[in-house]
């Protein structure tokens, strides 16, 4: 058809953000937990403060269970996998069944990891079908536009979560100079000047993340 | 039959093509107590099979009870020349829930009415197909044989080499077919309710199988007489034909419910005046009501002077004092259905019923003739579905679906639905029910 409705741009981009929250969240609590195998002391609270959660935990084996896997929970990763999964589903004509099915296999998976006790090893496997439905994505979406829309949703999660997560220099610069031609290609309204204030502010002497955050949730 | 059951390697594969059915997420959606749950549809990978021969019988007798309603439907909603001829009593279309007056002198682009019917029929173990129901409002079920014929094909590619089938992935470009065939000139979309719709998959499949967009409401608009699909940046696309998975009390708040908010404003006057194909068309309930399926035989006869191909189960009318008599009077191995109801609700047996219950029915038989219909209970072939390992029988039906474009079209497979119940003759998914393949031979 060629042509997207307000509606279907707003599922794409959501979709991108929701799919990168997930992927970062997950490699990040992927490293946390082997940590916190060994540790005695709750550094699960640091976790929570890095990823602008509130700490609802207590300790860290309630922490371990339920942030990843609490449907209940609206911060939990498996939240967001459940939000990514509510807009993939409504796409399955523009981005096609087998690249939803990544996001489907991904939430069997988050739910098997639920129920394991070594979740590491589903957790790995949802990551994969993560990396599978952007590879996918890629290779098998053949509408330019409904491409740029989930990348720009994309980069501009993870910019925002790696200025949250205090990332180096480089890494936001990269991923700013990645964003930065998504969003102009996605037909979706934008505001030009922020994108020229975050090239900026990454290429400052000193990072105001703060900064970044706000101007990066701004763009459009 | 048990013999090439056996044989077939399919067979070993009965978890891979669930597990792709998962995958793929080959749903349904059901409320249970208010709250929505989506269900993985359970399929039965042993197809039924039906030979060449008895299929391009069946395609045909199914072209022409296709043709027969359709134009019932005309006639209903133009000269009403069956009732003048005293063919069909008008009480059975007027009292009708399926009849909608706002529908009266429209006639939709090329003077088709049902698009799209799913014919529902069983095979009798006197070896004879029964028709069941007819549905022409807004049938699901081709999408699930269609995505588990492809996936059977990739996990047993050596059955699908060793015998010969009509390919049924063609559903996609028959209905794309019958829809660009009634475009009056713009896009092509599918109107879906919402992901929370029980067939939600299926309008989704769909729509990503025939290249038509998938809409909700909110992003159609009506302007100037016609309707348009509204771009990101505002633009107006003309749409041309609406294939709605919507009912017809929710399609447009101006003309009918007018609570409805899935609907579109004004869409059915666009409709009226020519200018967008809607498929199925409005008002065709009240050619698919079960007091009216009594009739088709009549209606074959009096509109192609034809004698029906396919038979109806014997069925009763409890309005008619004569019937009434024998429903009385042989309660017991009689099947009723509440002809408002769908879904398998409303089916009640006769001799399943305690002596109050049967009071009481009888009570509301007497008070409400019209609401309920008798039919003989056909005992219908059961079919053999794998479960726990074992090979055991169970009932089914199947829905063959016929497409009206320039000529019907009869889909060269089928939904062959199972009950998983022992004792029930209840296929219907929103019940338990599974689903299988419909094999048509080709040869």
């Amino acid at each position: 058809m060629g042509i997207i409705s307000v509606e279907q741009a707003d599922r794409l981009y959501w979709l991108g953000r929701y799919t990168e929250r997930v992927y970062t969240t997950l490699r990040i609590f992927y490293r946390s937990f082997d940590t916190m195998i060994d540790e005695i002391t709750d550094s699960y609270r640091e976790f929570c403060e890095m990823v602008d959660i509130p700490d609802i935990y207590g300790d860290k084996s309630t922490f371990l269970k339920r942030y990843p896997f609490d449907g209940d929970n609206p911060d939990s990763i498996v939240s967001n996998l459940n939000r990514a999964y509510d807009n993939a589903i409504v796409l399955r004509e523009s981005i096609g069944s087998e690249t939803l099915s990544y996001i489907q296999l991904a939430l069997y998976e988050m739910n098997k990891a639920g129920k394991s006790r070594a979740p590491l090893i589903e957790l790995q496997r949802a990551l994969d079908d993560l990396m599978a439905f952007w590879g996918t994505a890629d290779d098998q979406i053949d509408a330019e536009q409904i491409r740029n829309i989930i990348k720009a949703g994309k980069r501009i999660e993870r910019i925002d979560l790696y200025a949250r997560l205090g990332m180096k220099q480089e890494a936001l610069e990269r991923e700013v100079h990645r964003m930065i031609p998504r969003v102009e290609r996605s037909g979706l309204e934008y505001d030009p000047d922020k994108l020229e204030s975050l090239q900026i502010l990454v290429k400052g002497p000193e990072l105001n993340y703060y900064r970044i955050v706000k101007e990066v949730e701004a763009i459009l | 039959m048990e013999e090439r059951i056996q044989r077939l390697d399919l067979l070993q594969h009965t978890d891979t093509v669930n597990e792709l059915l998962a995958r793929y997420g080959v749903k349904f959606g059901i409320y249970k107590n208010h709250v929505f749950k989506e269900q993985l549809f359970p399929f039965d990978v042993i197809p039924r099979i039906i030979a060449r021969e008895e299929f391009l019988f069946l395609e045909r007798g199914l072209k022409q009870r296709v043709m027969a309603l359709n134009l019932f439907i005309k006639d209903i909603y133009g000269k009403k020349q069956i009732v003048k001829d005293g063919i069909v009593p008008e009480d059975f279309i007027f009292a009708s829930s399926g009849y909608m007056a706002e529908c009266e002198n429209t006639v939709p682009p090329k003077g088709i009415y049902a698009h799209i019917s799913g014919i529902d029929l069983v095979k009798g173990k006197d070896e004879n197909w029964y028709i069941l129901e007819d549905n022409l409002r807004v049938p699901s079920g081709a999408s699930y044989p269609m995505i588990a014929r492809e996936l059977c094909r990739r996990s047993s590619p050596d059955t699908f080499h060793d015998n010969s089938l009509e390919d049924n992935r063609n559903y996609a470009d028959l209905l794309r077919r019958t829809m660009d065939y009634v475009n009056t000139g713009g896009h092509v979309v599918i109107l879906t309710p919402g992901r929370y719709n029980a067939a939600y998959f299926e309008h989704s499949y769909l729509a990503e199988k025939t290249g038509a967009h998938l809409v909700n409401g909110s992003e159609l608009r009506v302007k100037n007489d016609r309707l348009y699909y509204v771009s990101m940046d505002g633009s107006l696309e003309p749409v041309g034909a609406v294939y709605r998975r919507i009912s017809d009390d929710y399609l447009d708040p101006m003309n009918f419910r007018p609570d409805s908010l899935i609907g579109i404003p004004h869409i059915y006057d666009v409709f009226r005046k020519g200018n967008v194909a809607l498929l199925n068309a409005p008002g065709n309930g009240v050619a698919d009501d079960k007091g009216i399926y009594y009739f088709v035989p009549k209606m074959i006869r009096y509109y192609l002077d034809e004698e029906p191909i396919l038979s109806n189960a014997p069925t009763y009318l409890p309005f008619y004092e004569e019937d009434m008599h024998y429903v009385l009077e042989n309660f017991d191995k009689l099947v009723l259905k509440d002809v408002a109801e769908a879904g398998g609700y409303g089916v009640i047996f006769g001799n399943t019923m305690t002596r109050e219950q049967k009071e009481a029915f009888i009570a509301l038989l007497k008070k409400e003739p019209r609401r309920f219909i008798a039919q003989e209970v056909i005992d219908f072939q059961d079919l053999d579905i794998v479960e726990s390992g074992s090979v055991i029988p169970r009932k089914a039906d199947l829905r063959a679906f016929v497409l009206m474009a320039e000529e019907p079209l009869v889909w060269k497979s089928g939904l062959t639905r199972f009950s998983r119940n022992p004792d029930s003759f209840i296929v219907n998914s929103s019940q338990g029910g599974g689903f299988k393949d419909t094999w048509v031979l080709s040869r």
